[in-house]
């Protein structure tokens, strides 16, 4: 089986989970004898990997990649097109006025992909697959190049739509028909849990019979990591928010959880890993709670600070308003921590030993905050079965069903 | 000969609404109203009414050849009153036939024998008479909660004057014998002991809509001679079960109504086969042996055992905390307090934070109000932690009577400084001080050790 797989980004390059998922998923891919070729628009010029084929569109036409370098590092997955639009300016301001014209080749995010589509198209041509399997709508564009070039099956991985970015307040019109004419040209669409599946069935009028639900795993943790947070523990009891400080990561349910937890105990600090627009705000109110002697803001944390704060933590709490799958809460439990996950959540189709609260019931989520924290017991067999449960969840599973939908697409093709 | 003895079991618990940490100290009403009265009313409808009614017409059918056996527990026969009262009255009508046994059990369907002797014997004997003003019947026989048994209490029951008791006939403790006879329990020579026919009982409570089962669908003639086939290989043929297997369990369209109705007719044409009722299978046949049955087993699951209530730390703390101040609440003579503390000795409260998930799973998630079994540990340690703060009230207002003599030195704290103290694992601790010489833990700690 081999696979041209188009992703928009892959560690170290990268800017949040879905980067993640594709190397990990790659690795189990390549394990179970798949072939892949991974096109990715940047990157370093040399990059290599043990397991697959990557290549660096950008780097196989020098042409091209001279007049596109300068933008490389503003394009991310989790960039919102207001965002790319104003780092862009910024960069702009600093360049020469040569520069900047040449820059101005690739003037937002939109014409970066529809760039890349345009060099995919070229690279699948030469390249030999069986099947395209594209991750995220910044792809798109090219998978459906690709597929129009080759007549390949095409299958697309929904890690996240535009309704959980914005909390559905604010649909960016374009990215939404991105992401709709991606789904539309597809043959299969692998989504990672169901309510992402409901989302594009609802709100993209995919039929249901394209869709195939394949639930991530847990990402392999470092044990033995180590932070002596004797300190604070000596008095306190800590709880951990790691994420994103915006809308779809409900921080605000967070902090309005904190000031009850802290009406009933005072012996608590809450821990808020981060940053984002709703940081401000978060700071301001817990101020304005007068609760700011119980938060620590610590910012932006690399993956092994998060571990760290994953080991010292009573209780980890995900209160997102909307999360696609929701990698955290794995990482705080492969580290020994309980979590209390949103039901909003595509992890909480999938996970049994951890308490699930709806985001807005800030009652509850501070319930069962006090509960870990003073039921010993209730404590213990959360952290002994949730850790057995994400040991268990390897990538393997997701790979091998991977697998089954390529060769449901070839299938297909066979068949008409 | 083979005589068949049914009993069935009738029970639902009291079931906890959500109760969070802010309740403590501020509200006590910890049980769900509507919505057991919406499951009582719903099992009625789809399994209690319309089976008394199969049983009654089979009785006058059969003109006094067909019996059973049933054990109400008590919080059943109370949520019967409340909420669907012609549940009961059908029960009545079926008492009055003179073809139907009542058992006795613990009132308040607890495991207290493994905790409080004397809690166990008070909710025995509650549950005698609330039996007998009902239906009018001196019961000789009993089966404790979820037929958790072994010697010593078998010992016990018999000292409190019951003739017969009822076991599951687990292949462990069986071996190579047959639970088609009566046996004598060691260490209770006076007693009966019947034990669960557990083949043929599962294959109509837990395998007869079961698709990928070999002898799907089930028919009446060959279950019939399965039955008869125990014939010279035994007396009585026990099939124990959950009266919620009619139209509950095996709804209705898998035919189970049907099923019960032909299979007396089917079981009658053979002249050597009757119907018995348990008090008189155990008069009617003489024990084959004594079982010597020294670790406590049970009806539940594939380890037939406590795991399914005692078998993880959330069950054994909460278990543990509720015991210890089972006295202290007694005590108070608040008869509300002591009445809502009862209410959670039901072992389904303990068998909701069951985290057995994979292979008996499902049977537990039947019922259960809590989407998982760490949530119904927080609402029942939560309530917990309000009880003590009643029973702590409670002691307070007696002492301060008795010792100042007059209301006005009794001063409460507030709510909240009480939640603050209270939320633990160990809610009764604070109370040790309060009256350390009630507070006796019976034979807790080894158990959970054996666990």
């Amino acid at each position: 089986m081999k696979v041209l797989m188009l992703g928009w980004e892959l560690p170290p390059f990268f800017a949040g989970g879905v980067g993640m998922v594709c190397y990990h998923l790659t690795g189990a891919l390549c394990q179970q004898g798949v072939d892949i070729t991974y096109v990715m628009p940047f990157g370093p010029r040399m990059i290599r990997s043990d397991y697959m084929k990557i290549l660096v569109a950008d780097n196989l036409f020098p042409r091209l990649r001279f007049q596109l370098k300068e933008v490389d590092s503003l394009l991310s997955a989790y960039q919102t097109p207001e965002g790319y639009d104003e780092e862009f300016r910024k960069h702009l301001l600093e360049l020469s006025p040569t520069e900047r014209a040449r820059s101005l080749y690739g003037p937002n995010v939109f014409q970066e992909a529809y760039l890349f589509a345009r060099k995919v198209k070229l690279i699948a041509l030469q390249e030999d697959f069986d099947v395209i399997h594209a991750h995220d709508h910044w792809t798109f564009p090219a998978a459906i190049a690709a597929k129009q070039a080759t007549g390949k099956p095409l299958v697309v991985h929904v890690h996240i739509t535009e309704f959980d970015k914005s909390g559905g307040t604010s649909v960016n019109q374009r990215v939404y028909d991105m992401e709709r004419e991606g789904m539309h040209a597809a043959d299969l669409i692998i989504v990672v849990s169901n309510l992402i599946k409901q989302r594009i069935m609802n709100n993209y009028g995919v039929p249901e019979s394209k869709i195939r639900v394949i639930y991530n795993a847990a990402e392999p943790v470092d044990p033995t990591v180590y932070h002596d947070a004797s300190k604070i523990k000596e008095t306190d009891k800590i709880v951990l928010f790691v994420g994103r400080i915006t809308l779809q990561k409900g921080p605000d349910y967070f902090v309005e959880a904190a000031k009850k937890v802290l009406e009933l105990d005072q012996n608590v600090k809450f821990i808020m890993a981060g940053t984002g627009d709703m940081l401000p705000r978060m700071i301001e109110r817990v101020a304005q709670l007068g609760i700011a002697d119980k938060f620590i803001f610590p910012g932006f944390c690399s993956r092994e600070e998060v571990a760290k704060l994953n080991k010292i933590a009573d209780v980890f709490v995900m209160p997102s308003v909307s999360e696609p799958f929701g990698l955290v809460p794995l990482e705080a439990m492969a580290q020994e921590t309980p979590a209390i996950i949103s039901k909003q959540s595509g992890v909480s189709e999938v996970i049994q030993n951890v308490l699930k609260v709806d985001f807005w019931d800030v009652n509850d989520i501070a319930n069962k905050v006090l509960a870990v924290l003073h039921y010993q017991s209730l404590h213990n067999e959360l952290k002994q079965h949730g850790f057995v449960e994400v040991r268990s969840m390897t990538w393997d599973k997701p790979a091998s069903q991977c697998l089954d939908v390529y060769n449901e697409l070839l299938r297909m093709k066979k068949g008409g | 000969m083979v005589s068949i003895c049914f009993y069935f079991q009738v029970h639902q618990p009291f079931r906890l609404r959500k109760y969070t940490v802010f309740d403590i100290g501020n509200k006590s009403d910890y049980f769900d109203e509507q919505k057991n009265r919406q499951i009582i009313e719903k099992v009625a409808k789809k399994c209690y009414l319309p089976t008394n009614k199969i049983l009654l017409n089979l009785i006058k059918k059969h003109k006094g050849k067909f019996k059973v056996s049933f054990s109400i527990s008590g919080v059943a026969l109370d949520q019967f009153q409340k909420y669907a009262p012609e549940v009961l009255h059908s029960f009545k009508e079926l008492a009055k036939t003179g073809c139907v046994e009542f058992l006795n059990e613990t009132y308040y369907h607890s495991l207290s024998y493994l905790f409080d002797k004397d809690e166990f014997k008070e909710q025995v004997l509650l549950h005698k008479q609330k039996i007998k003003d009902l239906f009018g019947q001196e019961a000789s026989a009993f089966r404790n909660t979820e037929l958790v048994y072994n010697n010593e209490l078998a010992n016990f029951v018999q000292a409190m004057g019951y003739k017969t008791i009822l076991a599951e006939g687990a292949d462990h403790v069986l071996g190579w014998r047959s639970p088609n006879f009566i046996y004598t329990p060691k260490t209770a020579d006076k007693m009966k002991l019947m034990l669960k026919n557990y083949r043929l009982s599962d294959d109509i409570a837990f395998r007869f809509s079961n698709k990928s089962w070999s002898e799907y669908p089930l028919t009446v003639d060959r279950y019939a001679q399965w039955v008869s086939s125990t014939n010279g290989n035994g007396y009585v043929v026990n099939l124990f079960m959950d009266y919620e297997t009619f139209g509950e369990h095996q709804w209705e369209d898998t035919g189970i109504f049907q099923f019960l109705e032909q299979l007396p007719s089917e079981l009658l044409r053979h002249p050597d086969n009757n119907f018995v009722t348990v008090s008189e299978a155990a008069e009617k046949y003489q024990s084959v042996g004594e079982l010597d049955i020294h670790h406590f087993m049970s009806w539940a699951d594939i380890e037939r055992d406590l795991s399914a209530w005692l078998g993880n730390s959330l069950q054994n703390t909460a278990a543990t905390e509720l015991y210890r101040i089972g006295k202290l609440a007694k005590q108070s003579g608040d008869a509300k307090l002591i009445e809502d503390w009862r209410k959670l000795t039901t072992s389904d409260h303990f068998y909701y934070m069951c985290i057995k998930w994979f292979s008996d799973g499902d049977v537990h998630k039947y019922f259960n109000p809590y989407d998982t079994p760490y949530e119904g540990f927080i609402t029942f340690m939560n309530v917990l932690n309000d009880i003590v703060i009643r029973i702590r009230d409670a002691g307070k207002k007696k002492s301060g009577l008795e010792s100042a003599g007059n209301l006005d030195s009794y001063v409460q704290s507030s709510p909240s400084e009480y939640a603050h103290n209270f939320i633990s694992d160990h809610p009764s601790l604070i109370l040790m001080d309060l009256n350390v010489n009630t507070i006796k833990i019976n034979n807790i700690d080894p158990m959970i050790k054996k666990l």
